[in-house]
């Protein structure tokens, strides 16, 4: 009767430290927060990335213009959100004979979330599809459509409330981005500012 | 008299030398660096927009039941043109020639089970048994198979933006398998111009019929030189598992009405889903125009 007690006392006792611990990871689940307050409805996030390049070995592209709209929201205590604009202006390459004819953002929206990688947040944009087309007569990709997909994942930075892009953080968040049938590297670094509700309020991720 | 006669004749021979030497001079290409590759190329032609030089340097084929490894290098070289055709949903370029003729260099591939594997002794007939037998004591029994171009290189077709998207068709050619051996004679062919295999090259994921299964290629591992005007593509894997092949024809030379069917029981079946085709290698594709200027700035 005793050892009956004992089995069912255990078997709670489990059961306890098992909601517990998905108690915990819910929790530890990184949320959009305002002044260190939880995003309640949504937020629109509007801006232009500080510096932005892409590139193959031997061939990086850059825009001048790369703006961006996030709508951000809190769904069970996890950040999430999608990128419903990403008009890109000004583009060049760093090369004397390429240049850029035309670039655009398909497949919007782009679903985002937020995730901790060993204690650092990281906001991993998904479904990113970019074609660039090309252009220059000595251009060896002259008229060629080279179309960059999949996902990325950056870095998130509560001080400076920006987003960085990067070889180290898409590895991080296993992500990458391919084009010309390989990854390729992104490197950008992006301000995360409130435009809509909560302008000019400090915008961190915890 | 005679001495201003012989010397115009002189200058005008001297001329027509000069002028001579001139021509072969310009027609000799003066490329350097990273562009010597592309000295086969027809640059000079306007329409050319595009420079081609691909080393095939491992793979196989299969056709039907045999396999055949791809030791020796394969080059295919010429240029090709703007996209203006439009097939199976991309825009395909027509190719043009190597200026020197070889467009798709001939390489013999050794066939492993050499002429036993391709014409069984046991399964002849007495008189194909008998030239065999000599063509054994003799120690004449490797088969070599020689990919050819089994149309003008004006018939290949290349999609650019195929090849770098990894998807479709990156390059359509017409092609025919030469079995050599001299007991099969100079006349032995799997293909025609009449009726070649088709290859549907691509970087991406195939679709073939049962049997065979969907393969990957891939672009490889892309690098760009000389400021973005040359791309070099490294462990490049072009595919097409959906092609079909004709039978063998004009094998053994005045016996091919027996050996002929001989080696098509030995290939087997080789309709669509039977047959591969896997080129590993090295693609490098340049602009036109810089090969011209290239050609130019280095006289």
């Amino acid at each position: 009767m005793r050892t009956k007690q004992t089995a069912i006392g255990a078997a709670l006792a489990a059961l306890a430290v098992l909601c517990a611990m998905f108690a915990t990871t819910a929790s530890a689940a990184p949320a959009w927060k305002f002044e260190g307050k939880a995003l309640e409805g949504t937020e629109v996030i509007l801006g232009g990335a500080l510096d932005s390049a892409l590139t193959v070995p031997g061939l990086t592209t850059k825009c001048e213009n790369f703006l961006y709209k996030l709508t951000i929201k809190n769904e069970a205590g996890t950040g999430k959100g999608e990128v419903t604009e990403v008009p890109l202006y000004n583009c060049t390459t760093n090369s004397s004979a390429c240049t850029v004819k035309s670039i655009k953002s398909e497949a919007l929206p782009w679903a985002s979330k937020l995730t901790t990688v060993s204690t650092t947040n990281y906001i991993v944009i998904e479904g990113v599809k970019v074609p660039i087309l090309y252009d220059g007569e000595e251009c060896v990709l002259g008229g060629v459509l080279v179309t960059v997909t999949g996902s990325a994942g950056g870095a998130i930075d509560n001080t400076a409330e920006t987003a960085t892009f990067n070889a180290s953080t898409l590895t991080a968040t296993g992500t990458s981005l391919k084009a010309l049938g390989q990854k390729i590297e992104w490197n950008g670094l992006f301000p995360t500012e409130a435009f809509q509700w909560h302008r000019e309020q400090a915008l961190s991720v915890s | 008299m005679q001495s201003n006669r012989t010397r115009a004749v002189a200058t005008a021979l001297l001329a027509v030398a000069l002028a001579a030497l001139g021509l072969a001079g310009s027609a000799q290409a003066k490329l350097v660096g990273n562009y010597t590759k592309f000295v086969q190329c027809p640059y000079p032609n306007l329409e050319v927009k595009k420079c081609i030089y691909s080393v095939t340097e491992s793979g196989e084929v299969i056709l039907g039941k045999k396999t055949v490894p791809i030791e020796k290098q394969v080059i295919l070289q010429g240029g090709f043109g703007a996209a203006i055709e439009e097939k199976e949903g991309a825009e395909f370029a027509k190719f043009y020639a190597a200026t020197n003729g070889i467009t798709l260099s001939k390489a013999p591939q050794n066939v492993p089970g050499g002429l036993l594997g391709i014409v069984p002794d046991a399964s002849s007939p007495f008189l194909v048994k008998a030239l065999i037998k000599f063509f054994l004591e003799n120690s004449l029994t490797g088969v070599n198979s020689t990919l050819e171009l089994a149309k003008p290189a004006s018939d290949i077709r290349v999609s650019e933006n195929n090849l770098a998207g990894e998807i479709g068709t990156a390059m359509q050619m017409p092609v025919m398998v030469h079995l050599e051996n001299p007991f099969l004679g100079k006349k032995c062919f799997v293909g025609s111009a009449t009726n070649p295999i088709t290859w549907k090259l691509g970087t991406g994921t195939t679709a073939p019929p049962a049997p065979n299964k969907a393969i990957t290629g891939s672009a490889g591992e892309i690098e760009f030189l000389e400021e973005g005007r040359i791309l070099v593509a490294k462990n490049s894997k072009l595919v097409d598992n959906a092609w079909s092949a004709p039978k063998a024809a004009g094998c053994g030379g005045i016996l091919s009405f027996l050996v002929d069917p001989i080696i098509n029981s030995q290939l087997g079946t080789t309709s669509a889903g039977y047959n591969t085709a896997i080129l590993k290698g090295t693609l490098n594709v340049a602009s036109a125009a810089a090969v011209r200027k290239n050609n130019t700035e280095n006289p």
